[in-house]
C-alpha cells in the first residue's frame, strides 16, 4: 500500500504474497464507489492453483480500480509495487495508516512467519 | 516425516517451490505454472515424478494375479506394450488407476499413484502368486512435450522406435533403466525409471540435451493443469471409491469379457439398474469465472452435481472443470449449465474432453 496523499491510499498485494500465490490468472476488483472496510476482504486474486481474498488495509471508498488487470492479471506477479496495483481507496480516517506495518516491519514479520 | 526425492538439491538449485504431496516433498513449481505449461505444450519439460510407485511383478502367476485385481485385459497386451487399468472395490468404486507395462512375457511393471502404492503392493503380495518387487529406491523422470523425442533420443537412440504406450528396458551408467512412451500431459512424452543413484546424472543429462529446445523443469502444479486440459481424471479428486468407472466414463478400461475381477459384479448390477451420474467436462463462458473442486453445478435451476477438478486453462483462456452430474444421460456436449463460483452463477457449457486439441500419439 502506498500513501498517495490527500487521504488516498493505493492498494495492492506484496511481493511476498504474489510469490506465494503463484501465477495470477484473474483479479476481481470491485467497481468504483464500493465501500471497503479495514481487515475485510474487498478483492479476489485467482492463481493457477487457488483463489485468495485480498483484505483491505483501510476503511473508505474505492475511487479508482486498475482496469489493466482485466486483460493482464500477470501484472500482479510482475510488478506488485508498480502496474500490478489493485485499487485506490479514499480513506474515511487517514490516521488508520499509522497502525499499519511499514516495509521493514513487514519483512521482519514475514521472516518470523517463515520460521514457523 | 515426509519422503524426499533424490533430486531435492537439483530442485532447490533451480529455485523450485517444494511442497507436500501424498507424503512426499516434491517440486510444485519453478519458474511458474504458466511458463512450465507453455514449455510442455510448445517445446519440452522435465518432471521429477519419483513420488509415484514403481512395482515389478514377475513369474508364471503374474498375469493371473493382475487379471483378477485390475479391470483391463492384460492377456491382450504384448511384451513391450502398456495399458491403463483400474483397481476397484467390491462396490465397483475406483480404488486406484495405474498403467501396467509388460516388460517381458512374465514380467510386468506397475506404476501406482503415490498415495496408493502401499495399498497396491499389499494386494499384489498375495502369498505365492508372483514375485513382487517394490522399487522404493528408484527415481522416476518424465520428459513431455513436442521436442521430447529429440531430448530423450540424445541419451537413448532406441526411444525413436517406441510407439505410444510402449516400453523397453535399456541401461544407463551400467544400471537398468525402464523407458516408456507415456505421460499425463497430452503431449508426446517419455517416462524413465531407474535406481536413485542415477537420478542426478539423468536429470543433468536430460537438462543438457534439452538446452537447445529451452527445456524447463516442471512441477506438479503445471502437471495438474496439463492433465486437466486433456480431461484426464485424477485419483482422489475425479476417481473416488464411491464412484464407478461407468460413472467416470472409463468403461473402455474395463474388460468384462476377460472373466472375474474385483468389482465386476457391482458394475454389472449398475449396468442393469442404471448409472446414477456421469463425469462431464465443463467450459466456463466468462474468463472471470474459474471453477474449483466442490463448487456446485446447476442445470435448469437445480443442482446437478459438483466440480471434482477445476482450473484455468491457459490454452483455452477459460475455466475448465470435471464434475459428476446427474442424471447420467442428461448432459450432452453443448448443454448450458451454471457453476456456483463463490455465490455467483457462472454460465458454462458441457464439453467432451479433451478441452484442448492435443494428442500424445
Amino acid at each position: 500500500m502506498r500513501d498517495e496523499g490527500g487521504g488516498r491510499a493505493r492498494v495492492g498485494i506484496t511481493d511476498y504474497a504474489q510469490d506465494a500465490l503463484g501465477d495470477v490468472v484473474y483479479v476481481d476488483v470491485p467497481e468504483v464507489g464500493t465501500r471497503v472496510t479495514a481487515s475485510q476482504p474487498f478483492s479476489e486474486v485467482e492463481s493457477t492453483k487457488s483463489v485468495s481474498d485480498v483484505f483491505s488495509p483501510v476503511t473508505g471508498t474505492l475511487v479508482e480500480r486498475n482496469a489493466l488487470l482485466d486483460e493482464r492479471p500477470e501484472l500482479v506477479n510482475d510488478q506488485p509495487y508498480g502496474d500490478g496495483w489493485l485499487a485506490v481507496i479514499e480513506m474515511t480516517d487517514p490516521s488508520e495508516l499509522d497502525a499499519l506495518m511499514d516495509a521493514a516491519a513487514y519483512r521482519a514479520f514475514v521472516e518470523q512467519a517463515e520460521k514457523h | 516425516m515426509t519422503r524426499r526425492t533424490p533430486l531435492e538439491a537439483e530442485h532447490r538449485a533451480l529455485g523450485a517451490k517444494l511442497g507436500p504431496f501424498a507424503g512426499w516433498t516434491m517440486p510444485i513449481e519453478y519458474g511458474g505454472t504458466l511458463s512450465e505449461h507453455r514449455a510442455v505444450r510448445e517445446r519440452v519439460g522435465l518432471f521429477d515424478l519419483t513420488h509415484l510407485g514403481k512395482v515389478e511383478v514377475t513369474g508364471p502367476g503374474a498375469l493371473d494375479l493382475l487379471q483378477r485385481i485390475l479391470t483391463n485385459d492384460l492377456s491382450r497386451v504384448q511384451p513391450g506394450r502398456a495399458r491403463y487399468n483400474l483397481v476397484l472395490n467390491d462396490a465397483g468404486g475406483v480404488e486406484e488407476d495405474l498403467i501396467v507395462y509388460r516388460l517381458a512375457d512374465e514380467r510386468w511393471f506397475v506404476v501406482p499413484n503415490a498415495a496408493n502404492t502401499d495399498k497396491v503392493v499389499a494386494m499384489l503380495r498375495e502369498p505365492g502368486r508372483a514375485e513382487v518387487v517394490h522399487h522404493d529406491d528408484w527415481c522416476f523422470l518424465g520428459v513431455q512435450g513436442p521436442r521430447s523425442l529429440e531430448v530423450v533420443g540424445a541419451l537413448f537412440p532406441e526411444s525413436a522406435d517406441l510407439s505410444f504406450m510402449s516400453c523397453l528396458e535399456t541401461r544407463y551408467g551400467g544400471e537398468r533403466l525402464v523407458l516408456t512412451r507415456s505421460g499425463y500431459t497430452g503431449e508426446l512424452g517419455y517416462e524413465l525409471f531407474a535406481h536413485d543413484s542415477l537420478a542426478g546424472a539423468l536429470w543433468s543429462a536430460l537438462m543438457a540435451a534439452g538446452e537447445p529446445f529451452q527445456i524447463e523443469p516442471c512441477g506438479l502444479g503445471a502437471r495438474d493443469v496439463l492433465r486437466l486440459e486433456m480431461g484426464y481424471p485424477l485419483y482422489g479428486q475425479d476417481l473416488l471409491p464411491d464412484r464407478t468407472p461407468l460413472e467416470a466414463g472409463l468403461r473402455w478400461a474395463v474388460a468384462f469379457e476377460k472373466g472375474e475381477f474385483r468389482g465386476r459384479e457391482a458394475l454389472e448390477r449398475q449396468l442393469r439398474e442404471g448409472i446414477p451420474s456421469r463425469l462431464r467436462g465443463i467450459v466456463m463462458e466468462d474468463r472471470r469465472h474459474i471453477p474449483r473442486p466442490h463448487y456446485p453445478v446447476f442445470a435448469d435451476g437445480s443442482k446437478a452435481g459438483s466440480v471434482t477438478s477445476g482450473s484455468f486453462s491457459p490454452l483455452r483462456q477459460r475455466g475448465i472443470a470435471l464434475a459428476y452430474l446427474s442424471p447420467a444421460d442428461g448432459f450432452e456436449p453443448g448443454r448450458p449449465v451454471e457453476v456456483d463460483v463463490r455465490g455467483r452463477r457462472g454460465p458454462a457449457r458441457i464439453a467432451a474432453p479433451p478441452f484442448v486439441d492435443r494428442s500424445p500419439r
